[in-house]
């Protein structure tokens, strides 16, 4: 036989391939269909099971300290004011932040001077963790704000202020308007009080908030323990828990001097919160698992299919091969049977998925309809919002399809395989 | 307790020799407040504390420097005795001798009472502020019982780091003699009441020798402390106030 | 007619094409096996939580006196000021049928300070001996042994020794109000140190026999605080406390007993969310089943096609043509329900008996306050796999219908003569 030319045999390949497909409709579409509603499913849940996770980092962080996290590397237990940033950290942050790369997803920065001290009234006196804060960038940040049960969160001009937890209220016999004196050790290690009053009581749900949590103006704080423009922790939200890596690095490095003498550190959430990053890894280790078994499953179906038609086809491919079609070719048509049929559904399926979510994405899915639980739910330390938003991530959407084209592919090697092991002339011998 | 009381004594220092004064209330407090930087004591007391669970009795033995400076050590009873407490520099320190150990009191613990009784750490530490502190007037002058009083009124300055919203003296017009001290919340409800009494010369001076802290909410519990020696303006360093002599078992 | 050629027909026809019949098979087996696991491991999660919520360091059913709650004070002991015959209140409890075995605690907050670092912390007393047939945090312990009564020794949690900086063999010193007023002190060797995975217990907790720490307290030995119950399983709580309320309240005991479900009931509605999932697995994983087997079987139909033509011509009933094709799907469920199981029941019970470790790629979460340590835990539970089975068989009839339908309407003639 004349050697043909390779271009030709390849058009041959997926032509005969395409045909085939189109042959045997209902079984096409009934594999296709299974594909599809695996493949929006796929993605659906991914997206999904994404939003969710992002939603509980955004909480988790703003409750916390950011996405990311820049602080002195003993402040973390310690919480002492003389466990401060130095003054030049300050202005770094700020100026890395503006950089072009980075600052279109940083939503918002916080500048905090926290301390651990005591919290007196004429009721008794409790340990509290004090944050002087700055009403304005605090609001935008921190979901306590809105959390308000009694009086109101502070404002810009507040100076002798306090918004408290409602446990520690209860326990302090605090109303609004009632004094309340925090005493803590100031920068020069002297113990030092300041009076304060309660404008406001909050109530989180979260008993480690409620009961020991005051926000304070930062200007007081600054004034109460001699920190002048010094702040001990300052935190970045991203819009995208996505970005938090390079944003660490970027940080990293425009703090270089300060983290090489030891005076700073960058953190990533996963770094400063890890029940929260292990919640997140457990319940995409979940979504995955199931995934993959579901998928084991489809592929069975697929290779059950295109095994199907090529022991059908015996015949035809006896043909083919007689008239010149090596047998490796003959594989060749029948994998690409099986990716033409993966691919189509796969992307169709994943397409509907991406519409479908597209429709949830506005109005999100609210979980608390399938239990009351859902309303105060606390998962690794976080308190959770029950209505669910989806995040689209392109990432994701390749990986599905990819995801599925391995599939699809993996499970037409077997039929490939056995389409190559044809013998040509048995296979002309009856009639079907 | 121990600032105001150390206040009143020094008033006393001031005033008792040459005899009442016509003095502003301000005025009185401030020479207060200068006479006590140096002032030194040392004293044996006994203290009584009711509680709804336990009833107390302990004897200590008292020096102090200042305000800043005082070292308290439990005589009595045995099971405890040589206990002591140390304050210097607003830090508290404990030494527990069954274990011959010294403990430093964390801030959180500042809430906590002392030795078991109605006064607070926090009640030590703080330093005597009533003039900087609080706007001090004259509420009423004149006859209470047979007695000439005087009873001031104190009102926190604006921004005072004090949890109480108002306190209320009587003091005896004829030898500055303090009767009572009362402690309100913000709502003017009483919180607290110190009585004075049993004026007696102690250490070349009239005092009261005994000081009653009662609780507003729970009145059948009270701390009683009695002072039985005292003495005045003695040989005390800050060196004294030390981590060793605390941990002498002396 | 008998219904045993319509049977055999089918059950042939399965053999006939042994690969196919395999690969389906196989397919819908992992769909079983798939939501057998699924089931079985968030059953093991479950499991996990209200165990540990409930048998890790507080019991599963707790008591008190009456007023202890919510405040714990230390004056609140179980009797009141008097205490209680304690050894006769722990038989009392121990009669009940669904009570396995009790032990008495004593609470009080102190201060705990070795060398310049001092921490406030929570002092439990406990009885070693019966304290290791109710909870589990002493079972195994990081380092070190179990505490001795009357050696004045304690254990701690790893984040208070490492706050501390202590180990084994090191003095600590407690300092604690005690029920006298005075202030109770003592040194007192770690013997050892423990782990729960939660870290206010760790950073917090001091734990010793409950004789030391009634002496350190001033407190008489009738005197105790909490009485914690283990139960035959968690889930009859509720009905084991009411029962041993009723059994010791009238023996002038002012008495709470708390099942775990009130002293936690935020794990119970978790756990009741978690139930709510199951349907959606079993939806999800026998949906996409179907796809399987209706394309198996209408492949098979359109291949026999001339064969039932043949018995169409012969004079069976459309019905009767339905029939086989449901046999022969019922059998493949059932043939595939044989290597589900085949497949699960090994795989289950090695990861029942040997759950594997994945400590190494995550740490302990917490859910609510109750710990959930990184291990792939699975439970066995034969109602759901019965239902899983149901399921399978279910699926596979379900599959087969409308294949069945279209064999039936098959024109003989037209597919006899070649068409």
């Amino acid at each position: 036989m004349t050697q043909q030319r390779p271009s030709m045999h390849i058009g041959v390949i997926v032509t005969l391939a395409l045909r085939n497909i189109r042959r045997n409709l209902r079984r096409t579409i009934l594999t296709a269909t299974a594909l599809i509603i695996g493949g929006a499913l796929l993605i659906f849940t991914l997206l999904l099971s994404d939003g969710t996770h992002e939603q509980w980092i955004d909480s988790g962080v703003r409750t916390g300290s950011g996405h990311v996290t820049i602080e002195r590397p003993e402040f973390r237990l310690s919480r002492k004011i003389e466990d401060r940033l130095p003054a030049s950290a300050s202005p770094a942050v700020m100026a890395a932040l503006e950089s072009a790369d980075v600052s279109e997803h940083v939503t918002a920065v916080f500048a905090r001077l926290t301390v651990n001290g005591l919290a007196s009234s004429p009721a008794g006196a409790r340990p509290a963790q004090i944050l002087g804060i700055d009403p304005v960038s605090e609001a935008a940040v921190s979901p306590l704000d809105d959390q308000v049960v009694d009086g109101r969160y502070l404002q810009s001009d507040d100076r002798l202020a306090a918004y408290v937890g409602g446990g520690l209220a209860d326990r302090l016999d605090l109303r609004l308007g009632s004094r309340l004196v925090l005493t803590a050790q100031d920068a020069k290690k002297d113990i030092a009080g300041q009076l304060v009053r309660v404008v406001g009581i909050f109530r989180s749900g979260l008993p480690e908030l409620d009961q020991s949590v005051i926000h304070i103006p930062l200007v007081t704080a600054s004034e109460w323990l001699g920190a002048g423009h010094d702040v001990t922790n300052i935190g970045v939200i991203v819009d995208d828990s996505i970005v938090v890596p390079s944003l660490v690095r970027h940080l990293q490095q425009a703090l270089a001097d300060p983290i090489a003498r030891g005076e700073a550190t960058v953190m990533g959430w996963r770094e400063a919160m890890p029940a929260l990053r292990d919640a997140v890894l457990i319940d995409e280790w979940g979504a995955y698992l199931m995934f993959g078994i579901l998928f084991v499953i489809i592929g069975f179906g697929i290779v059950n299919t295109v095994l199907m038609s090529v022991l059908n086809r015996h015949r035809e491919f006896g043909v083919l091969q007689a008239l010149g079609l090596t047998p490796r070719q003959t594989g060749a048509v029948v994998l690409v049977e099986g990716l033409t049929l993966t691919a189509v559904g796969g992307v169709v399926g994943v397409g509907l998925g991406l519409v479908f979510t597209w429709f949830l994405m506005s109005d999100g899915l609210d979980m608390s309809q399938l239990s009351s639980t859902m309303d105060n739910l606390q998962f690794g330390g976080v308190a959770i919002d029950p209505v669910v938003y989806p995040v689209f991530r392109t990432a994701r959407v390749i990986q599905s399809v990819g995801y599925i084209l391995l599939i699809g592919g993996v499970a037409s090697l077997y039929p490939a395989f056995r389409a190559t092991t044809i013998d040509v002339a048995e296979s002309m011998k009856f009639e079907r | 307790m121990k600032p105001i009381f150390i206040a009143l004594v020094a008033v006393l220092t001031v005033n008792g020799v040459t005899g009442a004064q016509e003095l502003s209330p301000r005025e009185i407090m401030d020479r207060v407040d200068r006479v006590l930087r140096g002032s030194s004591s040392h004293g044996m007391a006994t203290m009584q504390v009711t509680t709804e669970n336990w009833e107390r009795q302990m004897t200590m033995e008292i020096w102090s420097l200042g305000t800043e400076y005082s070292l308290v050590r439990l005589r009595a009873p045995q099971k405890e005795a040589g206990t002591a407490t140390l304050m210097a520099d607003k830090d508290i320190w404990n030494y527990l001798p069954k274990v011959d150990r010294t403990i430093k009191m964390p801030a959180s613990m500042m809430g906590g009472a002392w030795m078991g009784s109605h006064f607070t750490n926090d009640d030590l530490v703080k330093e005597s502020q009533l003039v900087e502190d609080y706007n001090i007037e004259i509420a009423y002058e004149g006859d209470r019982d047979g007695v000439t009083v005087w009873e001031f009124l104190l009102t926190p300055l604006p921004e005072a780091a004090v949890v109480w919203g108002h306190l209320e003296y009587q003091v005896r017009q004829q030898d500055y003699m303090p009767l009572w001290a009362r402690y309100y919340d913000e709502d003017g409800e009483l919180s607290r009441t110190m009585t004075f009494s049993e004026f007696i010369d102690l250490g070349g001076r009239l005092v009261p020798a005994v000081m009653d802290l009662q609780p507003a909410d729970k009145p059948h519990e009270r701390t009683t402390m009695r002072y039985e020696t005292l003495e005045f303006d003695i040989d005390l360093e800050r060196s004294f106030f030390s981590l060793q002599t605390l941990q002498r078992q002396r | 007619m008998s219904e045993k050629p319509w049977f055999r027909i089918g059950w042939r026809n399965l053999g006939r094409h042994r690969k196919r019949t395999m690969l389906t098979a196989l397919g819908l087996a992992v769909g079983y096996f798939a939501a057998v696991f699924t089931i079985g491991y968030s059953e093991g999660l479950m499991a996990e939580m209200v165990e540990n919520a409930t048998g890790l360091v507080s019991g599963q059913i707790e008591i008190h006196d009456a007023e202890y709650r919510p405040e714990r004070s230390l004056y609140d002991t179980i009797g009141g000021r008097d205490g209680v015959n304690v050894t006769r209140l722990l038989d009392g409890v121990s009669t009940d049928p669904g009570v396995v075995a009790v032990a008495p605690r004593v609470y009080a907050g102190g201060l705990i300070s070795s060398g310049e670092s001092t921490s406030a912390g929570m002092l439990m007393g406990i009885d070693p001996e019966r304290e290791l047939t109710v909870s589990r945090f002493l079972d195994e312990l990081v380092d070190g042994r179990v505490p001795e009564q009357g050696r004045n020794e304690l254990v701690i949690g790893v984040e208070m020794a490492r706050q501390l900086a202590v180990g084994v063999g090191d003095d600590v010193i407690i300092v604690a109000p005690g029920a006298d007023g005075s202030m109770g002190n003592d040194l007192y060797a770690v013997s050892g140190i423990f782990r729960t995975g939660m870290p206010e217990l760790d950073a917090s907790n001091a734990v010793l026999p409950l004789a030391d720490l009634q002496t350190l307290l001033t407190l008489d030995p009738s005197r105790i605080h909490e009485i914690a119950v283990t139960i035959q399983n968690p889930w009859i709580a509720n009905d084991t406390a009411e029962r041993l309320a009723a059994i010791l309240n009238p023996d002038d005991l002012d008495l709470e007993v708390a099942p775990w479900t009130e002293l936690n009931p935020i794990i119970v509605e978790f756990v009741a969310l978690i139930n709510a999932f199951y349907g959606i697995v079993f939806v999800i994983v026998f949906g996409v089943a179907i796809f399987g087997v209706a394309n198996t079987m209408l492949m098979s139909t359109y291949e026999r096609r001339r064969e039932i033509a043949v018995m169409l011509a012969m004079g069976a009933t459309p019905g009767s043509v339905v029939k086989t094709v449901l046999y022969e799907a019922g059998a493949m469920g059932i043939l595939a329900l044989a290597l589900g199981i085949g497949i699960s029941l090994p795989l289950m019970l090695w990861w029942n008996i040997a759950p594997i470790d994945l400590s190494r790629l995550y740490g302990d979460l917490t859910v609510q306050g109750a710990l959930l340590r990184p291990v792939l835990r699975v439970e066995l539970n034969l109602a759901y796999w019965i239902w899983g089975g149901v399921a399978l068989v279910a699926t596979a009839l379900l599959a087969a219908l409308y294949p069945a339908a279209r064999a039936a309407r098959i024109p003989p003639a037209d597919a006899l003569s070649g068409l």
